[in-house]
């Protein structure tokens, strides 16, 4: 093996000395200009010749993939997969996500630079720089900025780079002779590394179930479960009543449920129904029409149901004039609250469903009692 | 400030036509769009002129080095507060008709009776003279000390400004949250943010960074500040890049605490800033003020890039006028009011503003001549 030089290093006092002789040293081409400092130097990457670093690119892409991802599975989890409203917020609530967005972003940014600084650009593991085996290294880690030129082949000559670094004004020169052993991964390494974590594990594991054990009252952290709070189904004194379920706040309404048509039949005549004619509405209507009412008020809804006779109660004959009259409103209001015999549909038909059915009345009421107009738009 | 001589006239033209129109706001459109108009032009003043007066106090607080060459610039920018003083004053015609507080009828309101002394006019002026007396104490301390550094080149100043600045920052703190809970958050008195004076305060620093971003840009256009170069920019658009961060995290926090909380008397608040065309205003406003200049100075170059750099910066001021609107003008109704008054309003004091400014960089030395560390701040490198 020829004796070589891994590189020469030219020791520099302040930033501006060796930002000043990088030129320089980069035009005697005798080697691979590297420079070694102990903070990052605003320019130096330009001033070598690096190219442009990706790291900034590398980041911006992950951050943003990491925005979209909280709010993607944070939108999926609370909206799609298992709707729920939280603190009578709508679902899906952009606002209770933006947090969790910043935090995602932060650590996928932050991960993309310092593992892709360090993996991907500065290529670790890689042990034992020849540098860290210099006189000038702990210069370099504290206040002296180094030049290097290093061999590029076997024709590097120490002599001439030494001189060309003292000739752009380093204060002092140190050849470096090329490492004995590979910087690079070994087996061995490896084996040292893992074998060190699997012990350090094992250590701490017996230490820790050893002094749980012997000493129960050093808890060795203090567990989230233990906190005071309140359980749904569980006692609790913080409550006067102490019970840890409380009942909603008197006027409060679940998100959907706004009550409707709370007055008198009268009042609620005003009320105008929401829903579109389309096919779509009508068979939600017929759909409802025959699960609830048709037992009572009849396929047609001349108030001669299946039911009829089992009752005292003789029901509506939605076909009446009395009832052709009436504006969709009062219908609204008696599937709501109920009327005479008849009992409150509410709390089995959505908002939705009972405006369809009262949709798919008028249209029971308008087949029975066709005009001549009707029957020209069939024909057509 | 401009290289073309001929912008004078033009800016007095401007000022004159503006008045006709402020004159003609308080005859024909009312004495409240008058005072809504009149205080947001002297928040906007008084924002750009603290905000200044801070960047110049943080100097001295960090003892920075880098900005000496550029120190001038803010300090030029900081003598707004002299005319928005007087503006201030006749401001103070605005409390009984604009702040609900102020009125007799308040004492009988539920929400409003105890802080009855605080909103009355007595007390609010006592504030507001107050709080103009700390900011004369900052221009004198920092700005006229540095002036005449110039000529007396006499580092003792350096030594009392240092001693000073923490102080000041107090004092910033006490005027720029006076000035916030006061004149803009006392419209809506029911309305409270703990918060807020540090939300003015951002869009306060950030429109004092971008006018003097501008200022240095445009100086560099006369081939003044010789030196100042692109490190020197680059700081600039750090601060500004990092401080629509700040503002956007500021007024995002504000605005989910009280979304989530729900409580009536907190969420009416962004309730009328987020129905109508003020809703399409307030998303403008997020992406003007914070997405917009984010992506704009997120890399590295584009700090160090004065065509961007000066887009940035005039962006930032419009932003900052569309903030302190955002602010101030949901009081006057649910429609937001944009016609002749808020443009002659607009005219008259842009036109004031730039008088003032373009005076102030033609007088004394450009760079603070007299300040030993000027030399190690034309040296700065990044």
């Amino acid at each position: 093996m020829p004796e070589t030089s891994y590189a020469v290093l030219g020791i520099f006092d302040t930033p501006n000395a060796l930002m000043a002789a990088i030129p320089k040293a980069r035009a005697a081409k005798l080697g691979a200009v590297e420079a070694y400092t102990p903070y990052p130097i605003h320019g130096i990457d330009e001033a070598l010749g690096l190219r442009k670093s990706p790291l900034g690119g590398m980041v911006l892409v992950m951050g943003v993939i990491g925005a979209l991802t909280a709010l993607g599975f944070q939108y999926w989890i609370s909206a799609v997969d298992y709707p729920i409203i939280t603190g009578g917020k709508p679902i899906g609530s952009w606002e209770a996500f933006i947090p969790i967005m910043f935090e995602v972003t932060v650590l996928f940014a932050t991960f993309t630079a310092g593992l892709g600084m360090l993996f991907l650009l500065n290529k670790l593991p890689f042990f034992g720089h020849p540098v860290l085996a210099s006189k000038a290294i702990t210069g370099i880690t504290r206040d002296r900025y180094v030049l290097a030129l290093e061999a590029e082949d076997e024709g590097f000559d120490s002599t001439a780079a030494a001189a060309a670094l003292r000739a752009a004004g380093a204060v002092e020169v140190e050849v470096l002779p090329a490492p004995d052993r590979s910087p690079f991964l070994t087996s061995a390494f490896i084996l040292r590394t893992l074998g060190g974590i699997f012990l350090a594990c094992l250590v701490a594991g017996v230490a820790i179930y050893s002094l749980t054990k012997w000493f129960p009252l050093l808890k060795p952290m203090v567990y989230m479960q233990d906190q005071p709070r309140l359980n749904a189904q569980k006692p609790s004194a913080f409550f006067k009543d102490g019970h840890g379920m409380q009942k909603p706040v008197p006027g409060t309404v679940a998100r959907g449920h706004l009550p409707t048509a709370v007055g008198s039949q009268d009042a609620s005549a005003n009320l105008v129904n929401p829903l579109p004619r389309t096919p779509d509405v009508f068979a939600v209507g017929k759909k409802v029409f025959t699960t609830r009412c048709e037992v009572c008020h009849g396929a047609v809804g001349n108030g001669s149901g299946s039911l009829t006779s089992a009752y005292g109660a003789k029901a509506a004959n939605l076909q009446s004039q009395q009832f052709r009259d009436y504006p969709d409103g009062k219908i609204y209001w008696a599937i709501v609250n109920g009327k005479n015999a008849m009992p409150s549909h509410a709390p089995y038909l959505s908002e939705r469903e009972r405006w369809a059915v009262v949709h798919y009345v008028r249209a029971l009421q308008r087949a029975q009692n066709a005009k001549d107009e009707d029957l020209k738009v069939v024909a057509r | 400030m401009s290289p073309n001589k001929n912008a004078s006239p033009l800016l007095w033209g401007a000022m004159a036509l503006g008045a006709l129109g402020v004159a003609g706001t308080y005859a024909a459109a009312g004495p409240e769009r008058f005072w809504a108009n009149w205080i947001l032009w002297f928040v906007l003043m008084f924002t750009l002129g603290l905000g200044s007066l801070f960047i110049v106090a943080l100097e001295h607080l960090v003892s920075a080095r880098w900005s000496v060459p550029v120190r001038r610039i803010p300090e030029r920018l900081a003598t707004l507060l002299l005319p928005a003083i007087p503006v201030g004053l006749i401001a103070l015609g605005a409390i009984p008709v604009l702040y609900p507080g102020a009125r007799p009828e308040a004492a009988h309101h539920p929400l409003l009776a105890g802080k009855a002394f605080w909103l009355s006019l007595p007390f609010f002026s006592v504030r507001t003279l107050i709080a103009f007396g700390l900011v004369l104490l900052g221009l004198v301390v920092l700005v006229k000390g540095s002036l005449s550094q110039d000529s007396t080149k006499d580092p003792a100043f350096n030594l009392r400004a240092r001693k000073f600045a923490p102080a000041f920052m107090a004092i910033f703190a006490v005027v720029i949250t006076l000035i916030a809970f006061d004149w803009i958050s006392g419209l809506t008195p029911e309305w409270y943010s703990d918060i807020f004076g540090v939300y003015v305060f951002a869009g306060a620093f950030l429109s004092g960074l971008a006018a003097t971003a501008l200022c240095v840009l445009h100086l560099q256009d006369q081939n003044r500040l010789e030196g100042v170069k692109g490190d020197h920019l680059y700081n600039l658009g750090a601060f500004l890049f990092g401080f629509t961060v700040f503002w956007s995290y500021i007024g995002f926090a504000q605005y989910m605490l009280m979304w989530y909380a729900n409580l009536p008397d907190e969420v009416i608040y962004y309730k009328v800033r987020l129905a109508g065309a003020w809703r399409a205003i307030t998303i403008s406003l997020a992406c003007l003020h914070f997405i917009l200049p984010f992506f704009a100075l997120v890399t590295r170059d584009s700090k160090k890039d004065p065509r961007r750099m000066r887009r940035v910066a005039y962006l930032m001021l419009g932003a900052h006028v569309l903030d302190m609107y955002w602010l101030i003008f949901p009081t006057l109704g649910a429609k937001p009011l944009f016609s002749w008054p808020e443009i002659s309003f607009a005219l008259f004091f842009i036109g004031g503003i730039l008088l003032w400014i373009r005076g102030a960089m033609q007088k004394g030395e450009d760079m603070p001549v007299g300040d030993p560390f000027l030399r190690e701040g034309l040296e700065f490198r990044l």
